[in-house]
């Protein structure tokens, strides 16, 4: 994912400017990270709202929120009885199982899809969840 | 079949939980009738509609998926996987995304879940309009000149038909609906390429190249009957309502009673009605439409769900015909009889549109501001509030103004208050727009056929 400060008043203005020129009266961009929002009305203001929900902290990482792929139940850990660690925060390999999405009889695992440190557990073990409700927040290691 | 009630209640498929796939304000109608009969609720939702009102007061809320609606509400999976995961006893349509879903409603009675409305069979029958045709024709419902079958590949053939019809005629696709998949013949002339453009057309819109051939009527008026019929053969209809005033084939305004219609000339159409549902065992809700033109009735399409403009019904007849849907699905028998249904005063309703009054072109966008009437003979039916974000991409109604007075002059008149009274800021809406229409003498008169309103704002926008 490619890394646009939405609060950047220079990438607020370029996108603006390219709205104008196209003859294009709106713009919505929604991500995870926070929203976009750009109207451009015929003689009137340009109307901009943004939110940031990810914001980077004082090292320069931004918390990433990883989400249920589809409804289900959600399942921390393994169900293998093996050992998790609840201690968090602590360092997670891209490919390392989070947890589940439990659907009838099919788990569906969740990972952080890159090197993180998992730093919270959004849902409470066997939550119904829905599809984008957050699960856990990582901090993407380089 | 005589017009009684069965008794004894029925051990129907009896359900706690009503899991709502649908959204806006028909989603937080379904929820008020649940509510009302004791029913828990799911509420399903896009990540568009991740705030809307109506998911935080339900006894279960689920987003199943993204905002694009082939993605979420239509997604019959995932609508399926909700309702399991919820433990929903039944699931209820609404109106539009998959309320007239054949396969749908068969996949949720599959998986044993009741679905609030007709049979899979009924939708698939009333879905195919030759098939309707033919169905209506058997029960003595009055239909629109032209044979009940599917027209021949043969142009020889057309031809005979559309001579026999007699010219004006129109070419439809069996599988089409909202105004789609149709072409006036004005002549002879026209007819081959007519015949060849819509049967390509059907082919690419509705995956049939089907079509079927009916006289054209010049200046129609748009009469709905709604039916309530239970799973024991107990039908009724509750009355008729005015659908005329159309802007490209979508209703703007609807009234109950249609005005100027005798009741010794409607009265035998809703027997007709009531009739042609036992003859296919329809159960549920229903609406019959129907051209109205020089005295004459002409079956066009059942409605096979729940009907936006339900409320003006609801308003003349007293009933409420969501909570009557939920119960005919619980497997209750009737508890009315025709002669105990009543048409009392006027009502109208008015779809307010999250769109531009002039252009038509959606207004999607934050409302920071609402005021919406109240008072004797008001109702709103809407999901929205102030700081209600308006999605861009579903259907842009926001809500319903519904009145209901002794005469439609006094009707009119209320609507008119009501209107000058409802305020959405934010974002653009058709109010100025239903404003202007309800001043019009002509419509003041119920003089409007389906037509009319296209006419009306060409002559507003010509210079």
């Amino acid at each position: 994912m490619s890394a646009i400060d939405f609060s950047d008043p220079s990438t607020i203005a370029l996108l603006a400017d390219a709205l104008t020129a196209a003859g294009v009266s709106g713009l919505e961009i929604s991500r995870p990270g926070g929203q976009l929002r750009i109207v451009v009305a015929a003689g009137e203001e340009t109307r901009i709202d943004v939110s940031v929900t990810a914001r980077p902290d004082s090292r320069g990482v931004s918390p990433v929120v990883v989400r249920a792929p589809m409804a289900g139940h959600f399942c921390p850990g393994h169900l293998s009885g093996s050992a998790v660690s609840d201690s968090l925060p602590r360092p997670v390999s891209g490919s390392e199982v989070l947890g589940f999405v439990r659907i009838g009889p099919v788990l569906l695992p969740l990972n952080a899809g890159r090197p993180a440190v998992l730093t919270k557990r959004l849902a409470e073990p066997d939550a119904l969840v829905g599809f984008g409700d957050p699960l856990f927040e990582i901090e993407p290691q380089s | 079949m005589p017009e009684t009630f069965d008794s004894p209640r029925s051990s129907g498929p009896r359900f706690d939980t009503v899991l709502i796939a649908n959204r806006g304000e028909i989603a937080a109608r379904i929820q008020k009738a649940c509510r009302e009969l004791g029913l828990k609720t799911v509420v399903v939702y896009s990540e568009a509609d991740r705030e809307a009102p109506y998911g935080k007061t339900a006894d279960s809320a689920l987003c199943i998926g993204p905002s694009s609606a082939a993605k979420s509400y239509l997604n019959r999976d995932a609508l399926l996987l909700a309702a399991r995961l919820t433990g929903a006893g039944a699931i209820h349509p609404g109106y539009g995304f998959l309320s007239e879903n054949a396969a749908f409603a068969d996949a949720v009675e599959k998986a044993g879940l009741t679905f609030i409305g007709p049979s899979a069979a009924s939708i698939e029958t009333m879905g195919d309009k030759i098939a309707a045709k033919r169905a209506m024709i058997a029960a003595g419902v009055p239909c629109v000149p032209g044979p009940d079958t599917a027209l021949a590949d043969d142009p020889a053939a057309a031809e005979r038909v559309a001579l026999e019809i007699g010219y004006p005629v129109i070419v439809k696709a069996a599988g089409g609906g909202g105004g789609r998949g149709m072409r006036v013949v004005p002549d002879a002339g026209q007819l081959h390429e007519a015949v060849a453009l819509t049967r390509e057309e059907a082919r690419k819109a509705f995956g049939s190249p089907s079509l079927y051939m009916e006289k054209f009527l010049g200046h129609p008026r748009h009469i709905e009957i709604q039916v309530l019929c239970d799973t024991h053969g107990n039908a009724v209809w509750l009355g008729h309502r005015d659908c005329s005033m159309q802007r490209r084939h979508q209703k703007v305004v609807e009234e109950a009673p249609a005005p100027g219609i005798p009741p010794d000339v409607i009265r035998p159409v809703g027997q007709a009605c009531v009739e042609a549902c036992r003859q296919i065992g329809y159960r549920g809700v229903g609406t019959f439409e129907f051209l109205y033109e020089d005295g004459a009735f002409y079956f066009i399409e059942m409605n096979t769900r729940l009907q936006v403009e339900h409320p003006v019904t609801e308003m003349t007849s007293g009933l409420d015909i969501v909570q009557a849907q939920i119960r005919a699905a619980q497997g209750d028998p009737l508890d009315l009889l025709q002669g105990d249904v009543k048409c009392d005063g006027h009502a109208f309703e008015c779809r307010i549109n999250a769109e531009d009054p002039d252009t038509f072109l959606p207004s999607a966008g934050v409302i920071t501001d609402v005021a919406l009437p109240e008072g004797p003979g008001i109702r709103v039916d809407t999901h929205i509030h102030a700081g209600y974000k308006v999605p861009p991409y579903y259907d842009s109604l926001i809500a319903k103004l519904i009145v209901h007075a002794p005469t439609r002059a006094e009707a009119m008149a209320r609507m008119r208050e009501a209107l000058a009274g409802t305020r959405v800021e934010g974002i653009s809406t058709n109010i100025p727009f239903l404003r202007a229409l309800f001043e019009d003498s002509a419509f003041a008169r119920g003089e409007t056929d389906i037509h009319y309103l296209e006419q009306w704002l060409k002559q507003r926008s010509a210079p």
